[in-house]
């Protein structure tokens, strides 16, 4: 099987016989030209790849300059009026970032909590079922969780689970305000449902890969079942759990038409989380289709979309940022000096502890 | 070999999207090309049906949603005695409609307020002819417990309901007990319907011109910061049915299928009128002059006149490059605005008057071929 | 050092000793009994997560079915459209458009995806995370924006097609799979990329022959939601195929596909139409449901193979 050996040789060779020496030659050769097609292959891939982002980029830059140049950078802070030519996106950002927290909020302890049931806690009987069940939710399309909001999920909120919110003492400050069902608190439980699938699957997903041997040490020391996830589980598992967080968060702060069934569209700045508001997606959706073509309005919206786009390289950079600043106890980066573990043999040039990819 | 899938994967893909672009897709009719003699109009009377002979004519249009129920049914309805003709109509919205027809991508356009100027300026394909084909009204649907079934409300009203002035029930209308908040339900995306009202309020309301700022109707909502706004007709309509309290602009058509109870409105002969099929009739049947700059009906004369009334217009392109093209889609939508209207009263549509419908008869007389004789004699 | 495979940290292995000083300090602290106890109250925590989490999940299915399964009724899966009011609705055409068009963007997105894939995972350098970025951030984009994009590439300048709604399907899973091919690769434990280093392979050859096959089940279910994902988007389509009453098998014709069905049927007043788009709801949901399922067996069984 040639397919392990490298071109550059290989064991048992005898390269004294010459129709050996021709056939090793012309091996070589051809696995070196399927190298360079595969090479061709990679490249072309990660070509297309940035050509259609690249592309993407352009196009929504071309189209929302007229309305960019408009407004400028104040963009970011005034409000949203296409009959006194104001293209502004200031609400619509307030809007995005607290209906993507109230869904983080929601989804995140539910799904992690989730996930570690299915994946370490419940017996296997219980787990299979119930794994295929919360990723059923992923299959239903954004539209029709939307329409489930507006029809089931708003006469829910405005007669039983607002007024209820109101009422708690300490919590007024965040909810007060006519009780109207479509709000912000309702389109980020909507959010939350949808991202909860992408969670509770990439979490699940990586807790189920982490060693063996970890938790055997764990238990090994007298560990109980919960402490052996909570120490050694979970966080050997994070990598998968923040990209978990990180694509459910992308899918939240793009989310537009389901948005746009409960938020209530109104254009003024919520003052609290009942209030109905709007979010940059919300407010593309609704105002893309009719704007005319060529006019400063859908220049504005395809601004919207940009604006929408900065705020997710924000975020994503912000998360990575706080990914370097490294915690204390984690394990150090590069080749390992002294043996780190009596159980794990330390193979000088390869990290056996978790370092970061460049 | 594993090794040999990834090139052969990308030459499919890179094949397929080669062929795709090669071949372009083309929105007109597969028909040969009849050669017309100068000074005869191959297409013979307008009002006549098509001829059957020809080769299948296959029509695509876009635009309002609004209209698509009645027109895909008038369609269905002409397809039964003209079967070589069909129509594909995709309601993506007015603007949408427009740009399309600008773009020469579709056979007509679809739209609730007829192109401007500047509209027209952007056409590629040349003059386009534009014609009433359906006749709607906006209703004012409310749901308050326990009101009587036939509120009155007047442009001032209506304003300050919508300003976010008043916003209790019992100010509007005694009778209704104090403590029921007033929900202002408006589109949260642009609308034919909002048009409609805010072009009333502008006629009737001298607060509403003051906060609004302008004196010319729009599309998109002007006060989207009070209240509540739902997305299309579904969206107000769901919204309202299960809001106490609530009121909103609904297509008529949309909120006599959920039986909705609808407000009187204070016309301009001073009479309260609800919105029936026959009051939006009366609305079309008084406009005077009518077309495509000379379109607006909100807010008309005449007693039984219902002020929240529009007509839907059909944007084609006067020369029309394939002959059979242009006369199967003459006498489709001459057909459609005269003997067609039958389909409107069973949906909720107001048919269109006499008057109206010869507007769109004369309209569609002035389709030419490409070197600019007329298609249709009569 | 200079050949050493590609350090990364997912790899489970959390230094022991880091555990082992975690769990004294703990376990000098509280007793046997104390911990027993926390632990339980966590896992009826995490059953209450449970079944939070099944809530709007029971509630959504029930209530896709009460309002979809009337309209499954003589040949809702074979006949076209007709107007309100006239009997033999179907969606047919939608189906078979929606197969159309997410079939040639999968032939469209995989290959791409998995090369591009490949590359991040086997140069690790400036230029991968870049691309590693813009496929985080891409995943972020509101699909109505992707929507825009194909209608300025393609319908601009070929008209409306079912291929332009497949290039907007595939920009929208361009992403989603990159970064999913990836986390599966790096799931891989060490010891096999050692085992292959140590045969003397280039990197390359070590990813292609041995990572890849090892990955290839979580790459095949990351593809596959990626699809799932995709099947249920209405805003990509709404500015590319324009719609179709009528069956059409020719991907560069207008067509139509089943999330245009439910947008178009279920904003409408009639009876009729709002029976239709939760039946095509429910149709969607099935389909999908049924892809995963396939997802799953397929890749147990290639994890069968493979282990």
């Amino acid at each position: 099987m040639s397919s392990l050996l490298a071109p550059d040789g290989f064991a048992g060779a005898d390269p004294s016989s010459p129709v050996r020496g021709v056939r090793e030659a012309l091996e070589r050769r051809r696995a070196r030209a399927h190298g360079h097609v595969y090479a061709v292959v990679r490249w072309a891939g990660a070509g297309i790849f940035a050509a259609v982002f690249v592309t993407l980029l352009v196009t929504l830059f071309d189209q929302a300059s007229a309305a960019l140049g408009h407004m400028g950078i104040a963009i970011l802070w005034t409000g949203w009026n296409p009959a006194k030519n104001q293209y502004g996106a200031g609400v619509f950002i307030v809007g995005t970032l607290l209906t993507t927290l109230v869904a983080l909020v929601v989804a995140v302890p539910i799904g992690i909590g989730t996930a570690v049931l299915l994946s370490e806690l419940a017996p296997r009987w219980i787990a299979a079922p119930f794994t295929l069940m919360v990723e059923f939710l992923a299959a239903v399309p954004s539209i029709v969780v939307g329409l489930w909001g507006l029809i089931v999920l708003t006469p829910l909120f405005a007669t039983h689970v607002e007024p209820f919110l109101k009422k708690v003492p300490l919590l007024n400050v965040l909810f007060h305000g006519t009780a109207y069902g479509a709000s912000v608190l309702l389109a980020g439980v909507v959010l939350a449902v949808m991202i909860l699938p992408t969670i509770v699957a990439l979490s699940r997903v990586a807790m189920s890969g982490v060693a063996v041997a970890d938790r055997e040490a764990g238990l090994a020391l007298g560990a109980t079942r919960w402490q052996v996830v909570s120490k050694a589980v979970v966080p050997g598992a994070r990598r998968g759990i923040r990209a978990s967080i990180t694509l459910a968060m992308g899918r939240a702060l793009g989310e537009a038409i389901a948005v746009a069934l409960v938020i209530g569209n109104n254009t003024s700045l919520p003052h609290s989380l009942l209030s109905p508001g709007a979010t940059l997606g919300s407010a593309i959706v609704n105002s893309f289709s009719e704007a005319t073509p060529g006019s400063l309005e859908k220049s504005g919206v395809v601004a919207l979309v940009v604006v929408l786009l900065a705020i997710s390289v924000l975020v994503n950079a912000g998360g990575q940022l706080l990914l370097r600043a490294r915690k204390p106890g984690l394990p150090p980066r590069g080749p390992v000096t002294e043996s780190a573990s009596p159980i794990m043999p330390t193979v000088p040039g390869v990290p056996d502890t978790a370092g970061t990819t460049t | 070999m594993f090794k040999h899938r990834f090139p052969i994967l990308v030459t499919i893909g890179v094949v397929a999207l080669g062929a795709a672009a090669c071949s372009s897709s083309s929105s007109s009719s597969t028909t040969t090309v009849t050669t017309a003699q100068p000074g005869s109009s191959p297409g013979g009377a307008l009002g006549g049906s098509a001829d059957t002979s020809t080769p299948t004519v296959s029509l695509t249009g876009a635009g309002a949603s609004s209209a698509q129920p009645f027109l895909t049914r008038a369609f269905y309805d002409y397809n039964r005695s003209n079967p070589n003709v069909t129509v594909n109509y995709s309601p993506t919205g007015s603007s949408v409609g427009i740009s399309d027809i600008q773009a020469n991508n579709v056979n007509f356009g679809q739209s609730e307020i007829p192109m401007s100027s500047s509209d027209l300026a952007k056409a590629t394909g040349g003059p386009i002819l534009q014609l009433p084909i359906d006749l709607g009204g906006v209703a004012i649907s409310y749901n308050v417990p326990g009101t009587p079934k036939n509120l009155h409300l007047n442009g001032n009203q209506l304003a300050q309901i919508y300003l976010g002035k008043i916003t209790d029930w019992h100010q509007i209308d005694s009778s209704i007990p104090s403590g029921i908040h007033i929900v202002a339900v408006h589109r949260a995306d642009s609308s034919g319907p909002g048009y409609d009202l805010d072009q009333y309020l502008i006629d009737t309301s001298p607060t509403w011109v003051t906060a609004t700022g302008t004196t010319t109707a729009s599309k998109t909502w002007p006060e989207a910061n009070v209240g509540i706004g739902q997305q299309l007709n579904s969206g107000v309509a769901t919204y309202v049915k299960q809001t106490p309290g609530a009121i909103g602009f609904i297509e008529y058509s949309y909120a006599l299928q959920n039986k909705f109870t609808n407000a009187s409105l204070l016309n301009k002969a001073g009479a309260y009128v609800a919105p029936t099929t026959a009051s939006i009739a009366a609305a079309g049947s008084h406009a005077a002059n009518l077309s495509a700059s000379n379109y607006n009906i909100v807010n008309g004369t005449g007693r039984g006149t219902y002020p929240l009334a529009n007509f839907s217009w059909s944007l084609i392109y006067q020369k029309q490059k394939m002959i059979n093209t242009g006369i199967a889609l003459g006498k489709l939508l001459d057909w459609v605005s005269s003997t067609g209207q039958r389909n409107a009263l069973p949906l909720g549509y107001a048919p269109l008057p006499a008057n109206v419908q010869a507007v769109a008869h004369a309209t569609l007389l002035k389709l030419e071929d490409s070197t600019g004789s007329a298609l249709f004699s009569s | 050092m200079t050949d050493a495979p590609i350090a990364f940290e997912s790899s489970p292995s959390l230094s022991a000793a880091v555990v082992r000083r975690a769990l004294v300090r703990d376990t000098a602290r509280r007793s046997l009994a104390r911990r027993r106890l926390a632990g339980r109250v966590a896992t009826s925590l995490c059953t209450v997560a449970l079944c939070i989490s099944l809530v709007p999940l029971v509630a959504l299915i029930a209530y896709i079915i009460s309002r979809g399964l009337p309209a499954l009724s003589g040949g809702f899966l074979v006949h076209t459209p007709t107007p309100e009011g006239i009997p033999g609705n179907g969606i047919g055409n939608a189906i078979v458009g929606t197969l159309i068009i997410v079939g040639l963007a999968m032939a469209m997105a995989v290959p791409v995806g998995l090369a591009a894939s490949l590359f991040v995972v086997e140069r690790p350098g400036k230029l991968s995370g870049a691309l590693r970025f813009a496929a985080n951030v891409l995943t972020g984009a509101p699909s109505i924006a992707i929507g825009v994009f194909a209608y300025a590439v393609f319908v601009v300048n070929f008209g409306y097609s079912g291929l332009a709604g497949s290039f907007a399907l595939t920009v929208l899973m361009l992403p989603i799979m990159l970064r999913f091919n990836e986390e599966a690769m790096f799931t891989v434990p060490a010891d096999l990329w050692e085992a292959g280093l140590a045969l003397g392979s280039p990197r390359a050859r070590v990813v292609r022959s041995v990572v890849l096959r090892s990955a290839l089940p979580g790459i095949v279910t990351g593809n596959l939601l990626a699809m799932a994902r995709a099947i249920g988007e209405t805003a990509p389509l709404i500015f590319t195929i324009f719609g179709s009453q009528f069956f059409v098998f020719r991907p560069t014709s207008p067509m139509s596909a089943m999330p245009l069905t439910i947008y178009d049927n279920a904003t409408q007043a009639y009876p009729d139409a709002q029976q239709t788009a939760w039946g095509t709801a429910l149709v969607l949901m099935v389909l999908v449901i049924i892809l995963s399922v396939v997802a799953r067996v397929v890749a147990a069984h290639l994890n069968r193979k493979t282990r």
